[in-house]
């Protein structure tokens, strides 16, 4: 019976998902909290249903998703070269340090009332608090990798020819590669957070608005269902990130864990 | 011309030292060591002598006081023509087998139709047919150096740098490694200078033996190892000369660590 182990895994993470939902549905039904803020999962549904009929949730979804991706991708590209520069170079290091350091604990969203005085409300508001929030994990790991690299590595890579300039692409930067995934990781997270959160205090358009805009409105069954939509499209891509992210780390010993999991 | 009596390796007047949290310590103190073109030098010495030191100033990997010369150059940096073989996790985890052997090819600009034969060669040297693409982390302890010690071949240098290469592996793997290396350096002759802590080890494999003080270290004994390679393991650990020698450099050995037990 081949097909067992693997659905009872699948099972094992439905059950608890599916328990949530029964109580959110016994807690609506049984009016233990007011319907008209909890609205029950069978409104909540049909609400999402009708959400993906129209073509609104599709549109505002992509405005989230384009800025959150240009965000991430401009922090995770800067975000190595600093990290890499900062491990490389003591003048470099000297001068950043403190900023990354000082800024490192500073939760990006207070900054975005400033950036909204400073863009304006829209675009560029939401891709700068997004490409702030990337940045310093990214930084961070990236730093944290490339100064591991052990000795005998770099040696062995000098002593076979490697160039200044090598060192960088085809040593350092290839050793902090899964630390550089792990910063991935939690970009992408701050991405969607960070998206969604400028949307819904300085933008006209994105699902963060959307959400905000059916709260204040009162139609709680289609905020939950937005945020539905939200949950999904997060949970989606952190899985093409870990698959990814397995595909390129292949050779590390964390593939070696996965595989025997 | 080629001068036949300068030596391949020239170390003269070596002196090393670290700065560490409690001051500075002396690792090499006006070290000499000079090895001629062939020759198979292995050092050995209580564990903390700085024979790994030397080791790393000869494969310019850290800077000194003296004079390190390779064919009478003064050492500035590290080079293909020292080609360097840790004791492990020096393999790039990244690159397959395949990879990691043709790495310092590539570094030279090699064309891949040309680098192709010289890696196959290599990986059949080895024995590791059939294992081209797999990752570091899929190969044994002894697998790895021995793609460690191929990867160091490929790019074919004058002088081989052994820094406890077979340390990390079983008393049985230890001893298939050592006929490989002894083999591999009769086919080629190059210039080897090896760090161990093992004394029939060194004993086995090479010309000469340097026997190092405790730190700070210097070269206080040499032996002449005069063995015939032709004969087989077996016959080499039974005779007589191999065990006359052994124990002069183990009673030597003992004599420098019981030295630093006593300080």
């Amino acid at each position: 019976m081949m097909p067992r182990p693997y659905f009872k895994g699948w099972l094992l993470r439905v059950v608890p998902l599916l328990l949530l939902v029964g109580v959110w549905a016994f807690v609506s039904a049984t009016k233990l909290a007011d319907p008209a803020f909890l609205p029950s999962p069978l409104a909540v549904l049909a609400a999402f249903s009708d959400l993906l009929s129209g073509g609104e949730i599709a549109r505002n979804l992509l405005i989230t998703l384009f800025r959150a991706a240009v965000g991430l991708v401009l922090g995770a590209v800067s975000g190595v070269w600093i990290g890499l520069m900062m491990a490389r170079s003591q003048i470099f290091r000297a001068y950043v340090a403190p900023i990354v350091g000082g800024t490192y604990s500073l939760p990006k969203s207070a900054l975005i009332p400033l950036f909204a005085l400073w863009f304006g409300i829209g675009n560029v508001t939401a891709i700068c608090a997004v490409y702030l929030a990337c940045l310093l994990p990214m930084i961070v790991n990236t730093f944290h990798g490339v100064t591991a690299t052990p000795k005998v590595l770099t040696w062995s890579a000098e002593a076979l020819g490697t160039g200044d300039r090598e060192m960088l692409s085809r040593i350092y930067l290839r050793h902090a590669l899964p630390d550089i995934f792990t910063g991935l990781r939690i970009a992408l997270g701050f991405s969607f957070v960070l998206a969604i959160s400028s949307e819904m205090i300085a933008s006209t358009s994105g699902i963060g608005k959307l959400v905000f805009m059916y709260g204040e409105n009162g139609t709680y069954d289609y905020m939950f269902g937005a945020l539905s939509c939200i949950v999904i499209v997060a949970f989606l891509a952190d899985r093409a990130m870990l698959a990814v992210t397995a595909y390129c780390l292949r050779w590390h010993e964390s593939a070696a864990r996965a595989e025997t999991a | 011309m080629r001068d036949v009596t300068r030596p391949k390796i020239d170390v003269s007047r070596l002196s090393k030292s670290y700065v560490t949290d409690r001051g500075a310590v002396l690792a090499l103190r006006g070290t000499d060591l000079a090895i001629a073109e062939g020759e198979f030098v292995s050092i050995v010495g209580p564990s903390g002598c700085g024979k790994s030191t030397l080791l790393y100033i000869v494969g310019g990997f850290l800077s000194a006081d003296g004079e390190v010369l390779i064919d009478g150059q003064a050492v500035t940096g590290p080079g293909t023509d020292r080609g360097v073989v840790f004791q492990e996790y020096a393999l790039f985890p990244w690159l397959t087998v395949r990879g990691n052997i043709s790495y310092g090819l590539e570094r030279q600009g090699m064309a891949t139709a040309e680098r192709m034969p010289i890696v196959e060669r290599l990986i059949a040297l080895i024995g590791l047919k059939g294992f081209e693409d797999r990752y570091p982390r899929e190969l044994s302890g002894g697998m790895k150096q021995r793609v460690a010690i191929a990867r160091t071949l490929a790019c074919d240098p004058a002088i081989l740098l052994l820094d406890e290469p077979l340390g990390a592996l079983d008393a049985q793997t230890r001893e298939i490694m050592q006929d490989e290396l002894l083999r591999i350096w009769l086919n080629t002759r190059k210039t080897v200078l090896m760090v161990t802590h093992d004394v029939t080890e060194a004993v086995y494999l090479s010309n000469r033996i340097c026997v190092m003080s405790a730190r700070p270290g210097q070269i206080v004994e040499e032996f002449t190892v005069d063995l015939d390679r032709t004969k087989t393991r077996e016959e080499t650990f039974l005779s007589d000369a191999f065990n006359k020698v052994r124990n002069e450099v183990w009673l030597s050995v003992r004599r420098q660590a019981l030295a630093v037990e006593q300080k």
